[in-house]
């Protein structure tokens, strides 16, 4: 492969960028994105129950109290932190009528042999979804652990009842300090599934641009006049490349708006937690971001440059798209047994190695062999691919009109 | 009016399975000329134009542009190809730049530029249009000007006439000599043989991969001259005259078959017996017919004695 002349890549990048990010479908599609997480948060919210407690905050004051028939005996009285949201009833009809006139949401009946079973009555007139809200709720179990231990003076414990589990992990082979609480589970699971995602998404995201790109170019014949002033590697380069970066740009503004969206910046948390905690994992899922990102659009690109018009480069390209989601199928396994010999070897393959090395590198025991060799692979790859999708490139762009079969493409890469 | 040659061809062979498009084709192009790169359809000229471009490469032989292999002089060569188009939804000038900064040339020296060309071509005031708004032959123009706006030392042109009216034709036509005296080295592939004439010094014809004619132009339409000479005069012809084996007259001029001896001698035998000639004319085929002639004697098999005429006109290669 002769050297490439980074100038035009440069010049080629670009000039994708800026006519594709001003697009009135690029537009449309990146505004559109959040508008719809923000009807999808809304309507998750609402089935959640918290829509139904925001607007009865508003219309019906009062009903969030929780009504309370304690024939148990250790609720009564009420202790004065919980007082604002709990209130006693003498009786069960006295509850009932309450919760029918709406000044309390529930009544929540305790038999008095509640110690033995656990066993509470909930009367209420919302569907059965309220009561398993109810069942998570940590306040609900703060108001029955104090009550409870009610005599029981130890702050210390009664805390820990509350919350009796923050688990911190120990893996079995690992060099570092161990990780526990909330950085634990960000490291194990938001960071490697959000950039995971992130990078497929983006591949999707971008080589769709690329397409569109790609068979503009070709159908309105102005590939020719581009293929005399540049090679196909450089063309190809400069296109993943620019468009690259718009998928990217894409992405970050989703993200930004999403982590607005959300209001706890889940976004954020998973890049900022594990910078500060562990750089390297954030310095590796970079790497592998970027190594994957080249591999999976170059040969997109190449390939979907293969087919007679967009619809069917896409179905072309939609292959690889596949080969980037493999490790998914098997995220249980990466974060059961992360060491398994399946889980290696898909690290080791060119085309689902980036995918699978971001979910397996924030569990800390991947052996340093896989990783340096996964980078290796793909360092090796990445001109290989290149070169041969800059091939496939050339000779799927002069091919107007007409997709060429297996022997014809094997061919004509012998011969390009 | 040529000099070096800056354009070689030497044995190129380009194979498709067991389809030769280029088989041993060779030929030059030299400094300052306007060469015809000729052919039916089919005949392997956008393949050997392609290899030339470094789009395609080729399985055998060598070629050389301005000294260098192709590829590597791609800033220094300008090529409009036969299947071309434009970006359609952007602007005329933006298209000009772009394609103007990949061969190498600054954003505002590309401006300058292309807002010259479009000047020569009378579209100065559509720089700032969409290409779509543009009509099939103002794109044609736009396209040509695409070919040469980062001002190349060789230019090869697939059938830049094709779709352009007869005005536009000339104007192209005349940009086309304007390069050539300009010093630029022009490769014209056309279908249009009238044009071929009127610009070509030298052409090849290709016909299945092979060269079946190469050389001057003159020269080839000599070797396929009829032999014949127009002669008006108002006065009698008696024969016998010199080198003349038939005679006819057809509205009033004289139709000399000649022989042996040249048109030259004949013209010195009227002149020496003053005979009055109003006009004497060499005749010629069109380049047309030598064409259709040569193609249709090698699909009749009979392209052996065209090829010696090949090696006849093969000059300063």
């Amino acid at each position: 492969m002769r050297n490439m002349n980074l100038a035009k890549i440069w010049i080629i990048a670009r000039r994708e960028y800026w006519i594709n990010v001003r697009r009135p479908g690029f537009l449309i599609l990146t505004l559109m994105v959040p508008a719809l997480g923000a009807v999808a948060l809304f309507i998750g919210t609402f089935f959640s129950g918290q829509a139904t407690d925001f607007l009865q905050n508003i219309f019906v004051p009062g009903s969030q109290v929780t009504g309370i028939v304690d024939r148990f005996g250790q609720f009564t009285p009420i202790l004065p932190e919980y007082q604002e949201d709990f209130v006693l009833f003498d009786n069960e009809s006295a509850g009932r009528e309450a919760v029918m006139n709406d000044e309390i949401r529930r009544l929540l009946v305790i038999p008095p042999d509640y110690l033995e079973t656990g066993t509470v009555t909930v009367i209420t007139s919302e569907g059965a979804l309220s009561v398993t809200e109810l069942e998570d709720s940590p306040h609900l179990r703060g108001f029955f652990v104090d009550h409870l231990l009610r005599d029981f003076s130890d702050e210390t414990l009664r805390a820990r009842l509350r919350d009796p589990v923050d688990p911190v992990v120990i893996q079995i082979g690992a060099e570092e300090e161990p990780q526990g609480g909330m950085v634990g589970m960000v490291l194990g699971f938001v960071v490697p599934y959000m950039l995971s995602i992130l990078l497929i998404m983006t591949v999707f995201v971008s080589s769709g641009y690329l397409l569109n790109s790609v068979s503009e170019e070709k159908t309105s014949r102005v590939i020719e006049i581009i293929l005399s002033s540049v090679t196909a590697q450089e063309l190809l380069a400069g296109k993943v490349i620019g468009l690259g970066a718009l998928g990217l740009t894409q992405m970050a503004f989703w993200l930004t708006t999403a982590g607005g969206l959300a209001g706890s910046a889940v976004g954020l948390l998973g890049v900022a937690i594990p910078l500060l905690s562990r750089p390297e994992v954030f310095l590796l899922a970079i790497v592998y971001y970027v190594l994957g990102f080249l591999v999976y659009a170059v040969l997109m690109g190449s390939v979907g440059a293969l087919g007679a018009d967009k619809q069917e480069a896409q179905q072309l390209a939609g292959i690889f798209s596949f080969m980037a989601a493999i490790p998914f199928f098997f995220v249980a396994v990466v974060f059961t047994s992360p060491g398994a010999p399946l889980i290696r070897v898909l690290s080791w393959i060119p085309l689902t190695a980036p995918t699978m090395m971001m979910l397996r590198i924030p569990q800390s025991q991947v052996p340093a062999v896989d990783i340096i060799g996964s980078i290796v692979v793909l360092l090796v790859t990445i001109p290989g691919i290149l070169w041969l999708g800059g091939k496939l490139f050339r000779m799927g762009l002069l091919m107007y009109g007409k997709r060429p079969s297996v022997p014809e493409i094997w061919r004509q890469l012998r011969q390009a | 009016m040529t000099g070096d040659v800056v354009l070689e061809v030497r044995d190129l062979v380009k194979r498709y399975d067991s389809f030769t498009a280029v088989d041993h084709l060779s030929f030059a192009v030299h400094q300052g000329e306007v060469f015809g790169l000729l052919g039916p359809n089919g005949a392997g000229k956008t393949t050997t134009i392609r290899i030339l471009m470094d789009i395609f490469k080729a399985d055998e032989g060598e070629v050389t542009l301005l000294g260098e292999l192709p590829g590597a002089v791609r800033t220094r060569t300008g090529y409009l190809p036969e299947e071309r188009g434009l970006y359609r939804d952007q602007g005329v000038l933006d298209v000009l730049v772009y394609l103007a900064q990949l061969k190498g040339i600054p954003k505002q020296q590309g401006v300058q530029q292309a807002m010259y060309w479009l000047k020569k071509v009378e579209l100065q005031d559509w720089a700032k249009k969409k290409v779509k708004d543009l009509s099939r032959g103002m794109q044609q123009k736009v396209q040509f000007v695409a070919s040469l706006v980062h001002d190349p030392e060789l230019l090869i042109l697939d059938e830049p006439f094709q779709g352009l009216d007869p005005v536009n034709v000339e104007l192209i036509k005349s940009l086309i000599r304007e390069l050539q005296a300009a010093g630029k080295t022009i490769v014209l592939s056309a279908h249009q043989m009238n044009l071929v004439e009127a610009l070509c010094d030298r052409i090849v014809l290709i016909n299945r991969g092979q060269a079946v004619l190469y050389g001057l132009l003159e020269e080839i339409k000599r070797q396929y001259s009829p032999k014949a000479v127009h002669l008006r005069t108002p006065v009698e012809l008696i024969e016998p005259l010199p080198g003349v084996v038939m005679m006819e007259q057809r509205d009033g001029v004289y139709i000399l078959e000649m022989g042996e001896r040249s048109p030259q001698d004949l013209l010195q035998f009227l002149v020496g017996n003053h005979v009055p000639v109003e006009s004497f004319e060499v005749a010629t085929l069109p380049l047309q017919d030598i064409f259709i002639r040569v193609v249709q004697g090698a699909a009749a098999g009979h392209n052996q004695t065209e090829k010696a005429g090949v090696e006849r006109g093969e000059v300063r290669l």
